[in-house]
């Protein structure tokens, strides 16, 4: 017979609020994506005005008609307009002298691609709003396509794998350190299978939003669009960052620093067996996707060591 | 004009959750139930952090699946670091 | 109780356009250079820096950016103006869509210039055309003082709880915007005044962050119909709104200018010309010089381009024997101009008379007197019954 524990788990102490989402709403079974979102409305409470745009969150935080599938005012948008409205809006807040939490959520579609430009003019601007992007490696609600995010060699329905085709040709954008280096306020990276990361960064980010735009790179895989069982999610997101392909870090206006260290990484076989889209590529084509991880490991590790004056560890100040 | 009733107040297309918030039948999806070995439970609360709907029901001494909305997806048995969940298919359950 | 008859200055239209915003205190300016528009957010940019304009500037990076930020802030609950041209215009067009959709009471200046498809920087009308199907409300005006006392008159329109609809007021770019000419400014509490009246109207649906409002839902079915219904029955309304806003500027400010279209020595003419913008200045001149030959010819000014102004055509033009129109612009598919083709869709209440396309402007080509008095021969000629070319390009007719 096991010990009753009544105390409730250290996690739900993050929680301001009650999941601001009805019971039941439109994402597919074991989606990570349905789990932020909830999380978010959990950690950041009531009044939080969320910018959503056509993607998979759309169809959630977007009403029909009158009605509604959550209790967080909200603000729709294209793509193209996500970072520019939340530009307006919380400019405006700010004349009117009222504190309000504004949120841009969108996939890496509309961060990395059509609303890049819009994303890195507010980064720029240092405007007060925190930017949650998720990141599932392609534009998944309209049938997975492949994005700037999607990894080399990977399968979707516009990279598909035939007689002439392998998968994406290209590696991916590497957006959550593009948005460190405008120097803004405050850049993680953070997954689900570490909720408490994930809460603490997002009240970091609520903070640091005073200061300027933070940004949030949550890694969201996609059952569907990747391959994975259902009941596989949160499996993946933990081997993600065990063999350092979605390493945890955060900076601070361009200074970085890992949140998460993996003493022992695990070899990217183990990550790429666990669900479909890598499953036509061959040893050669692994070992790129090894030694892009490894190299982008390696450059971040480096990052982090950049010390105050420009100096690595063994270079003396004065040379 | 000839149209003289509208079926909203507004003019735009504003949604208004305080009139009405919608909700799907997301319990009919399932094809698998968890189901929960209390004596097994240590009150972790993986389950319920896990849980991609949040549908996990606080109780006193073990968490509790909202059958209503719970997709079946079996990440909650999945991470049980105790076994304590075990997904069965909903064709064993006659309710 | 009047207003006070207000400093005059020697200024271009774009710094017109500026001293109208900036006197009606928007809370959102959002700037993006253009030619031939820059002159506008600069002037907005020092009134910033001197203290004079107490607004958010967002010097944004790009107009599609500009649209976005606006509408989200009128939104929001505040005022919000910006200004654009052609190209930047056709950039920002899915969030000018949404504006109008979102019924977000924008105010933008929009300074006529061509539109892409042939690269230029000269004047022409084909941008405001371009957007015709928006859903917003468009007026163009004819000279300095006109644009500075309509920017305060459309936002005196588009935040109207019987309104709320984004107003984009067009001038000619390269003619009006860099003409330097006198200006009377009024003075800020006259226009706060006559913006007070806002205040007094019920409080229109805004961005609220305690409560679970969205903007922007899901339209389905007849609730989609309903709201594309309630935003043409707006614009529909927006007419006679403009005319009575216009009459209330005259009373207090002893300017005013029609409303949604003005009669010039219509009343006795037998034929009609028909245009809008900077050519009306000239050709209120011709008219004149006409009217002395002993040719009984009436000028029409298209002020408001969105919603059309049908029923004060339908008056103005009916009984009358023949009308030209002069478009500083072209309607792709018809092979006409565009003001022409939408006013032959009155034809059956002003009756089966001959309407002649005068297609001239493209591209900052001046429209002179010597054409503005070809029209009217032309459009004479069909008025007595002799034959007439329905569509003419001057320019390149002119040069056979």
């Amino acid at each position: 017979m096991v010990e009753k524990v009544k105390k409730l788990p250290k996690t739900f102490q993050y929680f301001k609020d009650e999941d601001a989402f009805a019971g039941g709403v439109a994402f597919c079974a074991g989606c990570p994506l349905e789990l932020t979102l909830r999380l978010l409305s959990r950690v950041m409470g009531r009044e939080t005005v969320i910018i959503g745009t056509p993607s998979c969150s759309a169809p959630v935080l977007y009403g029909q008609n009158v009605g509604a599938w959550h209790r967080l005012p909200y603000y729709s948008c294209l793509m193209t307009g996500v970072a520019s409205s939340a530009t307006g809006l919380t400019r405006y807040y700010k004349k009117a002298g009222k504190d309000v939490n504004v949120v841009c959520f969108t996939g890496d579609g509309c961060a990395a691609d059509i609303g890049f430009q819009t994303l890195s003019g507010a980064a720029e601007r240092g405007e007060h709003f925190i930017y949650v992007c998720y990141e599932n490696e392609g534009y998944m609600n309209t049938g997975i396509q492949r994005s700037s995010t999607t990894p080399f060699g990977a399968t979707t329905s516009t990279t598909p794998v035939g007689v002439a085709g392998r998968g994406k040709t290209t590696p991916p954008k590497n957006l959550p350190l593009l948005m460190a280096m405008h120097n803004i306020p405050y850049v993680a990276t953070t997954t689900l299978s570490n909720v408490d990361d994930f809460a603490r960064k997002m009240q970091k980010a609520m903070e640091k939003k005073k200061e300027g735009l933070a940004y949030l790179h949550v890694f969201c895989p996609c059952p569907v669009g990747w391959g994975i069982e259902s009941d596989m999610s949160i499996q993946v997101c933990r081997m993600a960052v065990k063999t350092n392909y979605f390493p945890l870090w955060e900076a601070e206006y361009g200074k970085f620093r890992l949140t998460t260290t993996v003493a022992n990484p695990e070899p990217i076989t183990k990550y790429v067996k666990m669900f479909r889209k890598f499953n036509h590529l061959n040893e050669k084509e692994l070992a790129v996707i090894q030694e892009e991880v490894d190299q982008k490991y390696a450059f971040l590790k480096h990052l982090t060591e950049f010390g105050e004056h420009g100096q690595t560890a063994e270079t003396p100040a004065s040379e | 004009m000839a149209v003289k009733k509208f079926s909203t107040k507004y003019e735009a297309a504003w949604s208004d959750a305080d009139q009405l918030l919608l909700c799907l039948d997301t319990g009919t999806w399932r094809t698998k139930r968890p189901v929960v070995d209390k004596e097994k439970c240590t009150y972790c609360g993986l389950c319920a952090i896990y849980c991609p709907p949040q549908c996990m029901i606080t109780r006193p001494d073990f968490f509790e699946p909202n059958l209503n909305f719970c997709k079946g997806c079996g990440i909650c048995a999945k991470e049980c670091l105790r076994g304590a969940i075990t997904m069965r298919p909903e064709g064993d359950f006659t309710s | 109780m009047k207003a006070k008859q207000g400093e005059l200055k020697v200024m271009t239209g774009n710094s017109a356009a500026a001293y109208g915003a900036m006197l009606c205190r928007p809370d959102v300016v959002a700037s993006y250079p253009i030619t031939p528009q820059t002159e506008v957010v600069e002037q907005l940019s020092r009134f910033h820096a001197d203290g004079t304009l107490e607004a958010e500037m967002i010097e944004v990076e790009g107009e599609n950016s500009a649209m976005n930020a606006v509408a989200a802030a009128t939104l929001a609950g505040g005022r919000a103006f910006t200004a654009t041209s052609s190209w930047g215009l056709v950039y920002m067009y899915d969030a000018v869509l949404q504006a109008a959709g979102f019924r977000a009471p924008v105010v933008m200046a929009n300074v006529n210039r061509e539109t892409p498809g042939i690269l230029a920087v000269s004047s022409g009308q084909q941008d405001m055309i371009q957007t015709r199907d928006a859903g917003w409300i468009q007026v163009i005006v004819e000279n300095s003082q006109e644009i500075l006392d309509t920017i305060i008159m459309a936002f005196r329109l588009a935040e109207d709880y019987d309104i709320q609809l984004p107003v984009m007021v067009n001038y000619d770019g390269f003619y009006i915007s860099y003409l330097a000419e006198g200006v009377r400014i009024p003075a800020r509490e006259d226009v706060d005044r006559f913006l007070s009246v806002l205040k007094t109207q019920p409080q229109r649906t805004i961005m609220d962050p305690t409560r679970p409002i969205g903007a922007g839902s899901h339209g389905l079915m007849t609730e989609f119909m309903e709201l594309r219904y309630r935003h043409c029955a707006a614009l529909d309304r927006a007419k006679k709104k403009f005319d009575d806003i216009d009459k209330d500027y005259g009373d207090f400010f002893g300017r005013s200018y029609g409303g949604q279209i003005e009669e010039y020595r219509t009343e006795d003419a037998d034929f009609v010309i028909l245009t809008s913008g900077s050519a009306v200045g000239t050709s209120r001149t011709v008219v004149d010089a006409k009217r002395t030959e002993g040719v009984k010819v009436g000028l029409i000014k298209l002020r408001m381009f969105r919603p059309f102004p049908q029923e004060k055509l339908i008056k103005a033009i009916k009984g009358k024997k023949a009308i030209g129109v002069i478009d500083r612009s072209v309607n792709f598919g018809w092979n006409c101009g565009p003001i022409y083709s939408e006013l032959r869709a009155l034809t059956p209440e002003i009756g089966n008379i001959p309407i002649l396309s005068f297609i001239d402007g493209l591209a900052s080509i001046d429209i002179t007197k010597p054409h503005i008095e070809r029209v009217i021969d032309d459009v004479a000629n069909a008025a007595k019954g002799k034959p007439y070319q329905a569509v003419t390009w001057i320019p390149l007719e002119e040069r056979e």
